[in-house]
């Protein structure tokens, strides 16, 4: 039975596949993908392209043994599977942001928009706030701009969208960047080919030059 | 809306085969439980909250509700910690050997497919702080997966005070030990390899550079260990999983058993060895126990060595193959012969009785069901 590997489309996809080839695994399918999803060129590893948000379903279930998603992800969906390695790539931050007028100390229960509800919650948990909410699906950066919540908790890779709509940060949370997540009991069942794909991606990144 | 034809998600019927399987797994264990001398024990599905303050919530969320008095009350999300309740408030001689059977309820992540409704059987020990308790559950595990015809399942032994011992002895000061702990436990290589890069240069830099990976095979793992400057409380822990390993071989020949020394105790009562069962191709474990002699202090002030095991009698069910579906015979009489019909129900074997008043309707029954009929009536002939 080959070892599944539920792979995060887009831009992980972009990053991560370079080191899979380095790491001896063919990822000649997914190159060429077309509209397939399913690439099983390569004779011991399987991989399946799924939305990040969809890599831990399968993974929990053990429909898949190997997970490659962002640790944004892993931590707003409470990840309990062992996020192994930091494959180094795909690096940004969480950031707290608002407008030029927004007063972090105002003395009020602010209203904050976000995709990462969990993330949000913990942050200001952690600085003793307690905030009202509001999830936003996508371009997060509009909800102060239209006044729908006083601050922003999103991630950014730059800054360029933020300073673009005029927003600025006011804290930096923490930082993002892709991992190799195993399921737990995978583990055990193919440890000696999960060892060896964990320690081809960890040489991977020095030949690559990506850093920790 | 009116739910009355939707079930709650992470909830589901059994019925047929599935459900067949599962009621023969139960008897089977159950006879072996019975077998041994062990005495049955039923707790109920309602307990106060309260009761399962032990356990880790992040992978046992309950279903609550509120008592009359405004106590939270939850449908129990395990089966040990109800018998340490019992026996704490009962007054029951030890040593006791206790089974039970019956269902725990976990809030799974919703809509994520998974079921939030286990069927488990098991056993507790309590009171027999020697390691003829462990080695009972192990002769009992192994028995109840042969009886279930159970295939090429790997038994898993492991124990906590290895990881203990390991980092008492590491010269870092306590933040790093708990940090390098965490990391072990979470598998985070990044992390662990930073913080044991700081031991390198150390007599456990060897051992270390291995121990996240310190699983699986068991004299393959006990080879690593031998790499370790000795250490007194460890070898006490390698003894006694090198006589339980020795036991198995013996017992066992064939039994596959692995060892893994990088993992945390199942949860916090856990005072010793732990033992799992899996098999290759599947997600989850067939059974899992261990010695918890902590058990019964949520309860009370004295200690009381305890052992337990509980199957997974889904997991069980899961890996056995349905029963094949021989043809049912279908037994078509009038009131009048009921008691010719019930002999003839007796003699023969995988039958029922026809409960339909025409011969046609009796036709049409064992059609669609795929039955053979047994005419005991002189009707339509």
């Amino acid at each position: 039975m080959p070892i599944k590997i539920a792979l995060t489309k887009g831009r992980v996809e972009q990053q991560v596949v370079p080191l899979l080839e380095a790491s001896g695994i063919d990822c000649s399918g997914i190159r060429n993908k077309g509209r397939r999803l399913i690439f099983d060129e390569d004779p011991v590893y399987e991989t399946i392209l799924v939305k990040g948000p969809d890599v831990l379903t399968y993974l929990n279930s053990g429909s898949v043994h190997l997970g490659i998603v962002g640790s944004d992800i892993l931590a707003e969906q409470n990840n309990t599977q062992y996020a192994m390695l930091d494959l180094g790539v795909g690096r940004c931050r969480f950031v707290l942001a608002s407008t030029g007028d927004f007063d972090p100390q105002q003395v009020r229960r602010k209203i904050i928009a976000t995709k990462y509800p969990n993330i949000t919650k913990r942050y200001f948990q952690s600085i003793g706030e307690d905030v009202e909410i509001i999830r936003i699906e996508g371009s997060v950066e509009l909800a102060p701009l239209i006044g729908l919540a006083d601050a922003i908790v999103d991630i950014t890779e730059t800054g360029t969208t933020l300073r673009e709509n005029n927003l600025h940060v006011y804290a930096e949370l923490q930082p993002v960047s892709t991992q190799l997540v195993v399921n737990r009991l995978a583990l055990k069942q193919y440890q000696s080919e999960i060892r060896t794909l964990v320690e081809n991606l960890q040489k991977a990144k020095l030949n690559l030059g990506v850093n920790e | 809306m009116i739910k009355n034809r939707n079930l709650p998600s992470g909830t589901r019927d059994e019925f047929g085969p599935r459900a067949a399987v599962k009621e023969n797994i139960s008897s089977q264990l159950f006879s072996i439980f019975k077998q041994r001398g062990f005495t049955k024990l039923t707790t109920p599905i309602l307990e106060y909250a309260d009761v399962f303050k032990p356990l880790n919530l992040a992978n046992y969320r309950p279903y609550q509700l509120l008592d009359e008095q405004g106590e939270a009350l939850v449908l129990r999300p395990d089966l040990t910690l109800p018998v340490a309740r019992m026996m704490s408030t009962t007054g029951v001689e030890l040593p006791a050997k206790w089974y039970y059977g019956g269902d725990v309820f976990r809030v799974k992540k919703q809509l994520s497919g998974s079921y939030n409704q286990v069927t488990q059987a098991g056993i507790e020990l309590v009171g027999y702080s020697s390691i003829k308790g462990e080695l009972e559950c192990l002769t009992i595990a192994l028995a109840g997966c042969q009886a279930t015809g159970i295939k090429e399942m790997t038994l898993e032994l492991s124990d906590a005070r290895f990881v203990e011992g390991v980092l008492a002895a590491l010269p870092v000061p306590e933040p790093t030990k708990v940090a390098l702990k965490q990391a072990l436990f979470t598998k985070n290589l990044t992390v662990y390899n930073q913080i044991s890069e700081l031991l390198a240069d150390t007599e456990f830099g060897e051992f270390l550079s291995e121990w996240p990976w310190l699983f699986g095979d068991f004299d393959t793992v006990m080879k690593v260990v031998q790499r370790l400057p000795k250490i007194p409380k460890v070898q006490t822990v390698i003894d006694s999983l090198n006589a339980v390993n020795q036991f198995i071989k013996q017992m066992a020949p064939n039994q596959h058993v692995v060892l893994d020394l990088s993992i945390p105790s199942p949860q916090t009562y856990y005072t010793g060895m732990a033992f799992r069962g899996y098999t290759q191709n599947a997600s989850d474990y067939l059974f899992s126990g261990g010695r918890y002699d902590d058990l019964l202090t949520s309860f009370q002030q004295i200690k009381e060595p305890a052992v337990g095991l509980a199957f997974d009698v889904d997991a069980l069910a899961d890996r056995v193959p349905l029963p094949d579906t021989a043809k049912q015979t279908l037994i078509y009489f009038d009131s009048a012969q009921w008691q010719e019909a019930e002999e003839v129900l007796q003699e023969t074997p995988n039958s029922t009785l026809c409960l339909a008043d025409s011969r046609d309707e009796a036709n049409r029954i064992a059609v669609s069901n795929n039955q053979r009929l047994l005419n005991l009536t002189k009707e339509g002939e």
